[in-house]
């Protein structure tokens, strides 16, 4: 039930990339395609679970370094960087297409994730468990944001969607009319910071409704 | 009703008086009156370019009419009387090449109401111009689309290939094409004027200039009247100077930014037109330039939105002055469209730190013991 | 690329902010006044001068020759974060003023994507060590423009009442995205022009 709990706030009203403003690099840059996001989104989770999971065997087994704020910032990042080295590695043999169309964004996963992990109950509480599940619905809430961007973008701006390549379905969907004609400026930056922005606004709205009729419900 | 001195932050702390409207007219007077002014250069495209055109423009005012009452009735307000979002469209329909298919600019003026003006509050909150911020992404978006121009009535068959901006591009590059103005270097690469335009010339060099030893070269009817290939409304120059001036006698608008913007631009592309092109300093042609796109267009009816412009006269001759070299830029060396929308866009976004620079120094220690 | 062409490229036609996206959050489109953002902007363009300088050196006098090109990403993590450390650390040493000016942004700045991202584009294209100062100087040039307009915007914006749900950082954004495009403008032909002819 509270694993419910941690994924449902962090898709809505702590949503990463609508709400909390974190991590928006990959979420403008990496938004243009929809098979660009996903490959982003799966580099993210890894290591965003693998990090929460690492920092809170560290803390369980390490002292815990409450004074110094730098050393708990220079663990974080030697961890998050050697994992981000290691999906950028996997990605070049696995997949050099999705490696070459996230360019210089994969590497900056690992200050995203950091920026991602902060303000995390899995960092300073030492449940693995938790960790994990927070870890898991932050990453999950990023993919959710960062996976809609691009559906608008990809599918307004160019006319297609394009996913994996699976057996016979060579992964790229065409729009009808929109492949003729795509709305072209929203596959550009300009594009991204308009429809993230209006995401933000959307997000704001529907959770301030969430909140009001969760609310109403109790006071019921 | 929303005033001008509403809209600036800085006017609120500035020791400079607000452009107080010394003509006695309310804002949306003053907009309905641009309306009217461009009119008649509304219907000059119509005439040349037919239905085609006469559509285009029906349907860019209807969608900034519905985009801007999408955004407003559901808040209870009803803001069509004041004239701007008929403006905006309007001139958003003038923009566009006669050819364009029906939803370009019924998106361009629904992202012009939408984004550019209502996400920020409405009319006087925006800081970009919406009718330049509809055309540029209109531009971005469908830039094969935003060339489809039609053949005037009565004009030549290449007339419809493209305006006489493009072709200057086109021709510029053919080798042993030196030392000439604009519409000289069109004539040698081939380009054909109108019969009407031959005539007129003719007449008029046989005429009036024989004698004087000078003469005018072809096409130069064709493009002072507007009988070219172009956008619906920004061919019409003539038509829009008179409304320019009418404006301009009514107060409406102030000389301060069309002048500087115009004449900045003429100067520029007068001594360094030519360079680019082999063709030399000097030789720049700054009558045709001027005429040729969306520039009188831009600069007396678009550029001057005392929402977007600077306060004070003059930050107005500093935005002018700044427009006029964009412009230039963009349209010698750039590639989106004529560069006047580009470049007042562009401008747009140092509008508000232009009026810092030019309103006192106070409003800045104001604010940065506030913050 | 000639210097000129450097310059324009990293300070207009890809901008740091509006055309690569980076360095795009809320603690550096921070509030504050003008003396913030100039504050802000001059330690970016330290840091990614120094972090693109940085990056030559280690990419080219380490990693390569030793083959390590798979610990790219750690390396150029810790030049940055390092480098934003010992930038703080001198400016709160012989420019405390500085620190105070642009307060909490500094922290945060160091752990940007803007410096990092940087760095990574002049190493993939493998600039020299002059090549890479100039970028990332013209790169941070690029940055305090952008942020000097939206600053004059947002202030001029703040005394207007913006619907709710869009107020404060969203409208950033917004503005932001209307402002790429107007750039759009300075595009590679606008640049190649400028320059060929």
């Amino acid at each position: 039930m509270k694993s419910g709990l941690v994924l449902s706030k962090s898709m809505l009203s702590e949503n990463p990339i609508a709400m909390l403003f974190l991590g928006l690099c990959p979420a403008l840059a990496v938004s243009v395609r929809v098979i660009d996001a996903l490959w982003m989104s799966v580099g993210v989770i890894l290591v965003l679970v693998l990090s929460g999971l690492a920092m809170a065997l560290l803390s369980r087994h390490g002292e815990v370094d409450r004074g110094s704020a730098a050393a708990g910032l220079l663990r974080a990042l030697v961890i998050t960087s050697f994992l981000t080295a290691s999906f950028e590695a996997g990605l070049l043999s696995l997949a050099p297409t999705a490696s070459a169309a996230l360019g210089i964004y994969a590497p900056l996963i690992a200050v995203n994730c950091l920026v991602l992990g902060r303000g995390m109950p899995g960092v300073t509480s030492p449940s693995l468990g938790s960790s994990v599940a927070a870890a898991l619905g932050r990453g999950i809430g990023f993919a959710a944001s960062l996976v809609l961007i691009a559906l608008v973008r990809e599918a307004l701006g160019a006319g297609t969607i394009t996913l994996f390549p699976v057996g016979g379905f060579g992964g790229t969907i065409e729009i009808p009319l929109l492949v003729e004609q795509p709305v072209r400026a929203l596959g550009f930056a300009g594009g991204g910071l308009l429809c993230l922005g209006y995401l933000a606004a959307a997000a704001r709205v529907i959770s301030g409704r969430a909140a009001a009729k969760s609310a109403g419900k109790e006071a019921a | 009703m929303p005033d001008v001195e509403d809209r600036a932050g800085p006017a609120a702390f500035s020791l400079m008086p607000a452009p107080h409207l010394s003509v006695g007219m309310s804002t949306s007077r003053m907009t309905w009156l641009v309306s009217l002014c461009l009119l008649p250069a509304a219907g000059w495209g119509v005439f040349l370019f037919g239905t085609p055109a006469l559509i285009v423009l029906v349907v860019s005012v209807c969608a900034a009419v519905l985009a801007e009452l999408a955004a407003t009735l559901p808040f209870r307000r009803f803001t069509l009387p004041d004239g701007s979002a008929v403006l905006t469209g309007f001139i958003v329909g003038l923009l566009m090449p006669a050819g364009v298919p029906a939803f370009v600019p019924a998106a361009a003026s629904a992202f012009a109401i939408l984004v550019v003006k209502q996400t920020f509050g409405g009319l006087g909150r925006n800081w970009m111009n919406p009718a330049m911020g509809g055309v540029v992404f209109a531009l971005l978006s469908w830039p094969g689309l935003m060339s489809q121009w039609i053949t005037p009535r009565g004009g030549s068959a290449q007339a419809a290939v493209m305006p006489p901006l493009g072709a200057l591009r086109a021709a510029l590059g053919a080798p042993g094409v030196k030392d000439a103005t604009p519409l000289a270097v069109l004539s040698r690469a081939g380009f054909t004027f109108s019969d009407i335009d031959s005539q007129v010339v003719g007449w008029i060099n046989s005429h009036v200039l024989a004698p004087l030893g000078t003469a005018l070269a072809p096409g130069t009817f064709d493009v002072l009247v507007g009988h070219v290939a172009g956008g619906i409304g920004t061919v019409s120059a003539p038509f829009l100077l008179l409304g320019a001036w009418f404006l301009l006698s009514r107060g409406v608008i102030r000389w301060h930014l069309p002048v500087c913007y115009a004449g900045t631009f003429s100067l520029l592309a007068a001594i360094f037109g030519g360079l680019g092109t082999g063709q030399g300093w000097f030789a720049g042609g700054p009558g045709f330039h001027l005429l040729s796109g969306s520039l009188v267009l831009g600069a007396f009816y678009a550029a001057p939105d005392p929402v977007t412009s600077p306060l004070t006269n003059r930050g107005k001759c500093i935005f002018g002055v700044g427009l006029g070299i964009l412009t230039f830029l963009l349209r010698f060396f750039g590639s989106l469209g004529d560069g006047v929308a580009a470049s007042i866009v562009l401008g747009n976004c140092a509008s508000p730190l232009l009026d810092r620079w030019t309103s006192r120094r106070a409003t800045e220690d104001v604010r940065e013991g506030a913050a | 690329m000639s210097w000129v062409g450097i310059i324009l490229s990293f300070a207009l036609v890809d901008n740091v902010i509006l055309s690569r996206l980076l360095g795009v959050c809320p603690e550096v489109c921070a509030p504050g006044g003008m003396r913030t953002a100039a504050g802000v902007g001059g330690f970016m363009a330290v840091l990614m001068a120094g972090s693109a300088v940085g990056g030559w050196a280690v990419d080219s006098q380490v990693l390569v020759p030793l083959g390590f090109t798979l610990l790219r990403t750690p390396a150029f993590v810790f030049l940055v974060a390092g480098l934003a450390f010992a930038l703080r650390a001198l400016s709160a040493r012989f420019l405390p003023s500085l620190l105070l000016v642009t307060g909490v942004s500094i922290p945060e700045i160091g752990i940007n994507c803007a410096a990092l991202g940087l760095v990574l584009i002049t190493t993939r294209a493998e600039y020299t060590a002059a090549e890479s100062l100039v970028a990332g100087l013209a790169a941070g040039a690029g940055y305090f423009l952008v942020t000097a307009l939206m600053t004059a915007i947002r202030e001029r914006l703040e005394v207007e009442p913006v619907p709710r749900a869009l107020r404060g950082f969203p409208l950033q954004l917004i503005t932001a995205g209307l402002m790429a495009y107007a750039f759009m403008a300075f595009d590679r032909a606008f640049l190649s022009r400028v320059l060929g002819g």
